[in-house]
């Protein structure tokens, strides 16, 4: 009761009494004066120490060694406005040069010992500690992050994985110091997420122990090969192995493209990518192979070799299998994007939410100063579930990674499904969340200075590389498909991937939704469940039937993406959830703890409210809807008074937000203007 | 103008913003600080009140907080030994000038020459973090090329560091250089002064201003060796590239540095790289309420009692023979250091709380 009465005090005194009409009356002031919202704010309600910790999960102060690290350099180009240092790179700079300045940052972390263990550690804490630093880096600049990143997680990562011994000793001291320069050739310009089906094609000539790789059409040249175009003096090429006429599949081969002194290799021809919407500081390029020659020992033989004379050998005689087998190890990849999105969102949300704690617009009432943007209902609904959803995931993708360092072989499946799903989804979120904050600026989230309206470009190509993120949520619905059919035709449990659930009677919701209901987990979780559920239920059904029909299987699958869709989406939330409740479970009692409850309950009303499966399938009354949409406003409401400390819990340092998120009357006073 | 003092005891009250007071001048000629309250405190401690120690520390710290966001100019004129609480009352201030006689020794407790159980206090991890990279003069320091930061501050925490005016003029910690012969002109020409303007009154200071030349040996002449080592990850990360580099070249001041490492509190140096880690990345109000949750832990000494042992072998027994526990950095665990750093589990205990300030300037605020 007490709390209602503070908060309705609250909300009286946002709407009614500009805490600023005590020291200065609106109309004796010359100008709009920028009030931190650090003085009008309450002070937080939960220790944003521990909400940091466990928002960053691992790895606390290493994460701020690098944030200073980053400050203390020229090379990260840091700017004074409005009294303070941001750092950020001059996107103003030409291609060439914003590259440049890339490959000087990576030395200078070199130097200060950033990547070392990166190779040669091998402890989950090394690897853990390995994730943080990069998250660091990609706050700073998604460039310099996938730029190292190729080196080491996809270069480096297929040396390691692909590789055995013999390409250990030779090559991963090197690469971790960056004697040598790495990059990856996978796609080609007529296959992407089509490995399989890529053309490039490697023959072996016995008499000279030699394999030759060659590019046969224009469609087979590599394409979008980060690190290429300027930099890279080896790469992991992929290509077909063509052995006395049988082709064997995808093989992964080390081709050196340049010497040490930059010049590119004979019978190697680089061509640019060129200018792209983001990402210039990487220097993206196109190979063309032209019957290179390369010793045999460059072949990453972790599942499969030629004997000297040009025997295949292979412990796994079916190519499919060989070829799942040999890049299963290569998740990486898609556990640090889902990881690297949410940083981003919340870069995007840190900064919309300070500038609509300081920004004012329109009064409601003659006379009347001006409404703060974040009193605004409408205001709050945009920005609001957006930062429980970005709470959410975070506590998901450290999850991920905690399962992913320690991952076995048996884990293998739940890792490719989980970070299929996690990268998918919040890739997506991450892209939705800063266009919204974007246009919750106004005309300030376009100025490339304050990073929201920059970032969009910047982030947007992760929704297509390291798999299309279509393409990987329809893994899912095929793999949780393959999980019913061992389940039902065989008479066994479901086991693994949280599906457990299914074993139960299917929960029944009840009736009538009150507040008390809509905000207990016990509610939210079996709401999640009867969506799973239902929807594998019919999209099984509905592939079955197709097959009863005489469609294949393949074609079945794909004319009910409808279905697959929503499927993919009921499962990556619902495991998200699960992830949420658990954390929350694992917090003691108190206001942290009630903290997150109130943003789990946010995250779990508003994908009710956003999935319309819960009101197309039935699962929720259309008044059962409407109740759920009228919570979510009064969550709105009742999150609006912490929205500062939830955002400073994000640990992003200031000089990593941008000018609107202080003092942004200051920063553009013509006093800074530079002469 | 007006006089100042802190000792009337009620450190709250002592800075009134009034629109007659237009300057503060401090100015004690020997030594801001005596380091006679160490005595005190210890013995506070060793009698089980260290929290009465803490809650004077609270009023300092308070005290340094109001002066850091003061919004009347406050000139300080550093003319001898200022130490521990003494650089905290000036620091905080807006003009800090330097003379020739001047000698900073940091933190609290700070003893030449011998390293103590200690790290930064007195809002030191917000002052020290924020040195930069290259030389230039204080005030162009503060308007325009102070911008990156160099690894002289963990330099400065992890060495029992004392800088003289040059050099603090150097880093931006001082704002000006006077000739003490200078003074007496200089406080008549502040006194006379009818406004609290900022660059008004820098200007009248720095009619008076010199630019005073660097010591050969100076910590800022080393600048290329500190940056490649102090901006490790860790404290063993330091002391290897240290040594690395002393292997490289025989250098006294390597060599001296190494010394003076192995000397100090294995957790010590953990504790201190760390908050001032945290210190760069924020304001001053945070960093002050971090110092004064490890103050208060180290005088609990619950898990270790190296501050109580570090005054002990310096100003009590004086062997300069400290026994230290855990005795080396191996036994020192992320754990241990975490809990100086969290809240003190304690009902007695109070944390830091710093009064509500109209007027924080840009610099106070700061993420976590």
């Amino acid at each position: 009761m007490d709390r209602a009465f503070w908060r309705a005090r609250v909300i009286k005194n946002h709407l009614t009494q500009d805490p600023c009409t005590q020291t200065r009356s609106l109309s004796g002031a010359p100008c709009l004066e920028y009030s931190p919202p650090e003085l009008a704010e309450p002070a937080a309600a939960f220790d944003v120490a521990a909400m940091r910790a466990l928002l960053d999960g691992h790895n606390v102060a290493e994460r701020d060694w690098l944030f200073g690290l980053m400050t203390q350099s020229k090379l990260f180009n840091p700017r004074r406005v409005g009294g303070r240092v941001f750092v950020a790179p001059d996107y103003n700079q030409s291609m060439e040069q914003q590259r440049e300045m890339t490959m000087r940052r990576i030395e200078f972390l070199l130097e200060r010992g950033v990547f070392e263990g990166w190779l040669t550690a091998g402890t989950a804490e090394g690897e853990l500690r390995k994730l943080a630093l990069q998250e660091v880096a990609n706050m700073y600049d998604h460039s310099l992050a996938i730029k190292f990143g190729v080196h080491f997680f996809l270069w480096g990562g297929a040396i390691q994985f692909f590789g055995t011994e013999r390409h250990h000793v030779k090559w991963l001291r090197d690469t971790e110091n960056y004697v040598v320069k790495g990059c990856f050739a996978m796609t080609e310009l007529g296959h992407g997420s089509n490995v399989r089906g890529i053309e490039t094609v490697t023959t072996y000539d016995p008499r000279a122990r030699e394999f030759i790789i060659n590019t046969p059409c224009e469609s087979a040249q590599k394409y979008w090969i980060g690190g290429a175009a300027n930099h890279a003096t080896h790469t992991v090429a992929f290509s077909q192995l063509n052995i006395n006429g049988i082709n064997q599949g995808v093989h992964a081969f080390i081709v050196q493209i340049r010497d040490a002194d930059g010049n590119i290799c004979p019978n190697i021809r680089i061509a640019d990518c060129g200018h792209k919407i983001g990402l210039n500081g990487v220097d993206n390029g196109r190979i063309w192979f032209d019957n290179v020659r390369i010793p045999r020992e460059n072949l990453l033989n972790s599942v499969a070799d030629i004997s000297p004379d040009g025997e295949y050998l292979s412990a796994i005689k079916d190519p499919d299998q060989r070829f799942a087998a040999f890049l299963a190890p290569l998740t990486a990849g898609r556990v640090i994007l889902a990881a690297s999105a949410i940083y981003s969102a919340k870069i995007g949300l840190a900064i919309a939410i300070r500038y609509a704690l300081s920004r004012r617009a329109f009064s409601i009432a003659p006379n009347q100063p001006e409404v703060l943007l974040l009193d605004y209902p409408s205001h709050q609904q945009r920005l609001l579930p957006l930062l429980a959803k970005t709470y959410a995931m975070s506590f998901s993708a450290n999850h991920l990674k905690m399962i992913y360092v320690k991952r076995t072989p048996e884990l293998n499946k739940t890792i490719h499904i989980l970070s299929s799903a996690f990268k998918a989804s919040f890739t997506w979120h991450n892209m939705r969340t800063l266009q919204e904050c974007r246009e919750a600026c106004g005309g300030q989230g376009l100025k490339t200075e304050n990073r929201i309206g920059h970032l969009k470009g910047e982030k947007d190509v992760q929704s297509t590389f390291e798999g299309d993120n279509n393409v990987l949520m329809q893994q899912i619905s095929k793999t949780l498909f393959a999980e019913y059919l061992v389940a039902r035709k065989r008479n066994k449990p479901f086991k693994g991937l949280g599906l457990e659930h299914m074993n139960g009677p299917c929960p029944v919701l009840p009736q009538q939704l009150p507040s008390t209901v809509l905000r207990s987990d016990q509610f939210q979780v079996d709401a999640f469940h009867v969506r799973e559920r239902d929807l594998l239920n019919r999209f099984a059904e509905e592939i079955l039937q197709r097959q009863a029909q005489g469609e294949r299987k393949e074609h079945a699958l794909l004319s009910s993406y409808q279905l697959a869709e929503d499927l993919g989406r009921a499962f990556s939330e619902r495991c998200v959830l699960q992830n949420f409740v658990e954390v929350e479970e694992n917090s003691p009692a108190g206001s942290l703890k009630d903290m997150l409850a109130l943003l789990r309950s946010m995250y779990a009303l508003t994908c009710m409210e956003e999935d319309a499966s819960f009101l197309r399938y039935g699962y929720l009354s259309t008044e059962n809807a409407a109740a759920v949409r009228k919570e979510v406003a009064k969550l709105c409401s009742e999150l609006r008074p912490h929205a500062l400390a939830l955002v400073n819990s994000f640990g992003i340092p200031d000089a990593y937000l941008s000018p609107i998120a202080f003092n942004w009357v200051e920063a553009n006073s013509w006093s800074s203007v530079q002469h | 103008m007006a006089s100042f003092s802190s000792s009337n005891g009620k450190e709250d009250q002592v800075l009134v913003e009034k629109s007659f007071v237009r300057t503060v001048i401090l100015n004690k000629p020997k030594a801001f600080y005596a380091a006679g309250d160490v005595v005190a405190v210890v013995h506070d401690i060793n009698n089980g009140y260290w929290n009465s120690s803490a809650s004077v520390f609270r009023k300092e710290y308070i005290l340094f907080y109001l002066m850091a966001t003061y919004c009347i100019p406050q000139a300080s004129i550093l003319n001898g030994i200022v130490m521990g609480a003494g650089t905290g009352f000036s620091i905080h201030g807006s003009f800090r000038v330097a003379t020739e006689n001047f000698i900073l020794l940091l933190f609290v407790f700070a003893m030449p020459e011998i390293a103590l159980g200690l790290f930064p206090d007195i809002g030191s991890s917000y002052f020290l973090s924020r040195i930069p990279g290259h030389f230039g003069n204080g005030q162009q320091n503060r308007q325009r090329h102070f911008i990156f930061i160099s690894s002289l501050t963990e330099y400065l925490s992890l060495t029992s560091a004392r800088l003289d005016g040059a050099e603090m003029l150097a880093c931006g910690l001082a704002t000006h250089f006077v000739s003490s012969v200078e003074l007496l002109s200089l406080e008549a020409a502040l006194h006379s002064v009818d406004s609290s303007d900022q660059p008004k009154i820098s200007a009248v200071i720095g009619e008076y201003s010199e630019l005073p030349m660097l010591k050969e040996q100076s910590a800022y002449n080393r600048l290329d060796v500190i940056n490649r080592c102090f901006s490790r990850r860790t404290v063993e990360d330091i002391l290897y590239a240290l040594e690395q580099e002393a292997t490289n070249e025989v250098d006294d001041w390597i060599q001296a540095s190494l010394r003076s490492r192995k000397k100090a509190s294995p957790i010590s140096l953990k504790i201190s790289l760390r908050s001032i880690r945290e210190g760069r990345l924020q304001g001053v109000g945070q960093c002050l309420v971090r110092e004064h949750r490890i103050d208060c832990h180290a005088m609990r000494g619950e898990v270790s009692k190296d501050f109580v042992e570090g005054c002990r072998a310096v100003i009590l027994d004086k062997d300069r023979n400290p026994k230290w526990e855990p005795t080396r950095m191996g036994l020192v665990t992320d754990k241990m250091v975490d809990v100086y750093f969290s809240k003190v589990d304690d009902e007695d205990w109070e944390e830091l709380k710093l009064p509500p300030r109209p007027n924080l300037p840009a610099s106070a605020f700061a993420k976590l």
